[in-house]
C-alpha cells in the first residue's frame, strides 16, 4: 500500500527539549496506526507535528519532513492553516466549542472555509459518520456542551470530518470516557478508517491490539518499533516493546 | 507518659486560642459593616432637610441656585452620566483590543512589560492626571481638536458650541485613561479563562489566529468582558478629584460635548466647603446619597457577572 503521510527524520523541540528525535515512520492510506507508550515520551508532540500544531507552542519547533499525499507539509509556501483543514485532529478531553448548538459545532470549520452551501447534507453525513445521528437529529439547536462526554467526543469527530480530511488525528481520544462510550468510540474508529486514515495515539495497549493495522512504540522520544499491531504485539523484536507489552513499565 | 501530657496541653492551648481569633475575626467584619451603615446613615441625616423639601422630584430639577436656596439634581447626574458614558465609549475599544493584545498576541515577555505599564496607569494619583489635563490637554481641546471636530463633524448635536477647554470632552478623555486600567485587567482576566483547549479545537479545524480569537475567546467572553466594563463605569461614576479640575464646573445641563458642566462628584467637591444653609448641605448630601446608590447598583452589578464568569460552577452566587 502506499503511504498517506510519512514522516522523515523528524525531531521536535520544545525550546531546548528535544521531545521527539529523529522519527521516520509511513502510514499507508486507509489504515489505522496507533502510537503507544509510556507517557511523557513524545506521542502527543510526533502527532502534533503531522498537523502543524506542534509549531503553536511558544519556542517550540520541528525539524525534518512530513509527506501528506507526497508533498511537504511543511513547505514554506504552505500555509499552517491549510494544512489543519486537511488533516483533522480529535483531542483527549471533548472540545466542542460552548455556546454553539450541535449544528453550528458541525459545520463551523465550513463557515471557516466560506463553503457554506449545502452544509444541512455535510452536517448530517458528518455526524452519521461520527455515529451520532440517531441521538442528535430531533435536537441540532441544542448546545453542544448538553450532550454527555462520550457524544461530545463524536460530535468532535463529527466536527472534523465535515472539512472532509483525508487524515484523521486522535491524542487519547478515548482516556476520558467511561467504558461504555469507549467502545462506542472504538467501534466509531474501525469503521472510519474504510474511508479515512487514522493515526491514534492511545495509553491503552488493548485499545491498540483491538483497533489498530499497525502500531508505532515510542519510547523517550524515540519511535523504536513499528509494525503491523499483529506481529508486535505477539512477537516484538526490540526488547523494548517486549517489556512494554508484557507492562514491565510505564 | 509526659510526652503524652505535653503534646495534650500543647494542644488544648492552642484550641483555646481559636475562639479568640475566630471572634477576632467576627469583630473586625461586623466594624466594616457597620461603617459602612453608619456613613449611609449619616449621609441621610445630613441629607434630611433637602429630601423632606423636594422628594424623590429632586432628581428631575434642573435649577440650582444656592443664593436662592433653590436646589434640583438633574444637571450633574446628567453631566455623571454623559462623562462616565463618553468615557467608556472612548475606553472600552483600546483596553478590550489591549486585553487581546496581552493575552492572544503578545509574547510572555512583551505582555508583562505592557501589562505592567498599564497597571501603573491606576498608580497615577487622580489630581496628577487632573494637573496633566489642565495644562496639556485642555489648551489642545481648546486650540486643535474641538475647532476641528466642529468643522467637520457640526451636523452632529453635541459637537458644537464655544471652545472653552475644559469641559465634558476634556474631562471624559481624561476618565477613559483612568478607567483603561480598569477594564483592561478586568477583560484580561477573563480572557485568560478560556481553556487553551477551547483555543485548541479552533486551531485544529483549520481556524487562523483571528479566526481563533474570535471563535474560542471572545465568542464566550461577552458576560465577562460586560463586567469588566460595568466597573469601570463605576469607578468613572465616582471619580473626583480629575473631574472637577477639568468639568468645567458650570451647573447647568450641558448641552454639548464641549460644554462646560458639573458632575454629582466634582458638585459636592466644589461646593460643600462652602456650604452653610442646612438646605444647601442637605441638597449636596442628597446628591451624595443618589451617586452613591448608582455606584452601589454598577459595582454590585459588575462583581456578580465578574465573579459568575470566573467561577461558573460557583453555582451560581
Ligand atoms: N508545552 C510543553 N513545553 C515543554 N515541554 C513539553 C510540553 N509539552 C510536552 N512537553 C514534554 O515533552 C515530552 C513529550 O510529551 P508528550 O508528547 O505530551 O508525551 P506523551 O503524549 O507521550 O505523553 C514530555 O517529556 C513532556 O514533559
Ligand atoms: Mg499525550
Amino acid at each position: 500500500m502506499k503511504p498517506i503521510v510519512e514522516a522523515k527524520n523528524l525531531n521536535a523541540y520544545f525550546e531546548n527539549f528535544h521531545a521527539v528525535k529523529n522519527v521516520s515512520l509511513a502510514v499507508p492510506e486507509k489504515s489505522l496506526v496507533a502510537l503507544i507508550g509510556p507517557s511523557g515520551c513524545g506521542k502527543s508532540t510526533f502527532l502534533r507535528c503531522l498537523n502543524r500544531m506542534h509549531e503553536e507552542i511558544p519556542k517550540a519547533r520541528v525539524e525534518g519532513e512530513v509527506l501528506l499525499g507526497g508533498s511537504s507539509i511543511y513547505d514554506r509556501k504552505l500555509d499552517p492553516v491549510a494544512v489543519r483543514r486537511s488533516i483533522g485532529m480529535v483531542f483527549q478531553k471533548p472540545n466542542p466549542f460552548p455556546g454553539m448548538s450541535i449544528f453550528e459545532n458541525v459545520v463551523v470549520g465550513l463557515k471557516l472555509t466560506g463553503s457554506r452551501d449545502r452544509m444541512d447534507q455535510v452536517a448530517e453525513e458528518a455526524l452519521k459518520g461520527a455515529a451520532l445521528w440517531e441521538e442528535v437529529k430531533d435536537k441540532l439547536k441544542k448546545p453542544g456542551t448538553s450532550l454527555s462526554g462520550g457524544q461530545q467526543q463524536r460530535l468532535c469527530i463529527a466536527r472534523a470530518l465535515a472539512m472532509k480530511p483525508p487524515v484523521l488525528l486522535m491524542d487519547e481520544p478515548t482516556s476520558a470516557l467511561d467504558p461504555i462510550s469507549t467502545a462506542k468510540v472504538e467501534e466509531l474508529m474501525i469503521s472510519l478508517k474504510k474511508s479515512v486514515t487514522l493515526i491514534v495515539v492511545t495509553h491503552n495497549m488493548q485499545q491498540a491490539a483491538r483497533v489498530s493495522d499497525r502500531t508505532a512504540f515510542f519510547l523517550m522520544g524515540e519511535l523504536v518499533e513499528y509494525d503491523e499491531s499483529s506481529t508486535l504485539f505477539t512477537v516484538p523484536k526490540d526488547a523494548k516493546t517486549e517489556q512494554y507489552i508484557t507492562g514491565r513499565f510505564g | 507518659m509526659k510526652a503524652m501530657t505535653e503534646v495534650n496541653s500543647v494542644g488544648s492551648a492552642r484550641k483555646s486560642f481559636d475562639p479568640i481569633f475566630e471572634r477576632g475575626l467576627k469583630f473586625v467584619a461586623i466594624l466594616v459593616m457597620s461603617l459602612l451603615i453608619l456613613i449611609i446613615f449619616f449621609l441621610y441625616q445630613l441629607a434630611a432637610p433637602a429630601i423632606h423639601e423636594y422628594g424623590w422630584g429632586f432628581m428631575f430639577k434642573s435649577d440650582w441656585n444656592p443664593a436662592k436656596l433653590i436646589f434640583g439634581a438633574y444637571p450633574f447626574i446628567h453631566g455623571t452620566l454623559i462623562t462616565s458614558l463618553f468615557a467608556l465609549a472612548l475606553s472600552v475599544p483600546v483596553s478590550i483590543g489591549t486585553a487581546l493584545f496581552l493575552t492572544e498576541i503578545a509574547s510572555r515577555q512583551v505582555a508583562a512589560v505592557i501589562g505592567f505599564l498599564v497597571e501603573l496607569l491606576a498608580a497615577i494619583p487622580s489630581v496628577v492626571y487632573g494637573l496633566w489635563g489642565l495644562t496639556v490637554l485642555a489648551p489642545r481641546v481648546r486650540v486643535t481638536v474641538q475647532p476641528w471636530l466642529s468643522e467637520h463633524l457640526s451636523f452632529i448635536p453635541g459637537f458644537s458650541g464655544m471652545p472653552y477647554g475644559v469641559g465634558v470632552f476634556s474631562a471624559s478623555i481624561v476618565l477613559a485613561i483612568m478607567i483603561t486600567p480598569t477594564i483592561t485587567s478586568i477583560a484580561r482576566e477573563v480572557f485568560r479563562a478560556v481553556p487553551h483547549a477551547q483555543r485548541e479545537a479552533a486551531l485544529a479545524i483549520g481556524a487562523t489566529h483571528s479566526e481563533m480569537i474570535w471563535l474560542s475567546v471572545v465568542r464566550v467572553s461577552w458576560s465577562g468582558v460586560f463586567g469588566a466594563v460595568v466597573l469601570g463605569l463605576g469607578r468613572a461614576l465616582g471619580e473626583t478629584m480629575a473631574v472637577t479640575m477639568l468639568i468645567g464646573n458650570r451647573n447647568e445641563v450641558a448641552n454639548s460635548l464641549f460644554s462646560p458642566a458639573q458632575t454629582m462628584a466634582s458638585l459636592i467637591a466644589n461646593e460643600y466647603p462652602e456650604a452653610t444653609n442646612p438646605l444647601h448641605i442637605g441638597a449636596l448630601a442628597y446628591i451624595g446619597l443618589i451617586l452613591f446608590g448608582i455606584s452601589f447598583i454598577v459595582q454590585g452589578l459588575a462583581r456578580r457577572i465578574v465573579n459568575r464568569v470566573a467561577n461558573p460552577s460557583g453555582g451560581g452566587a
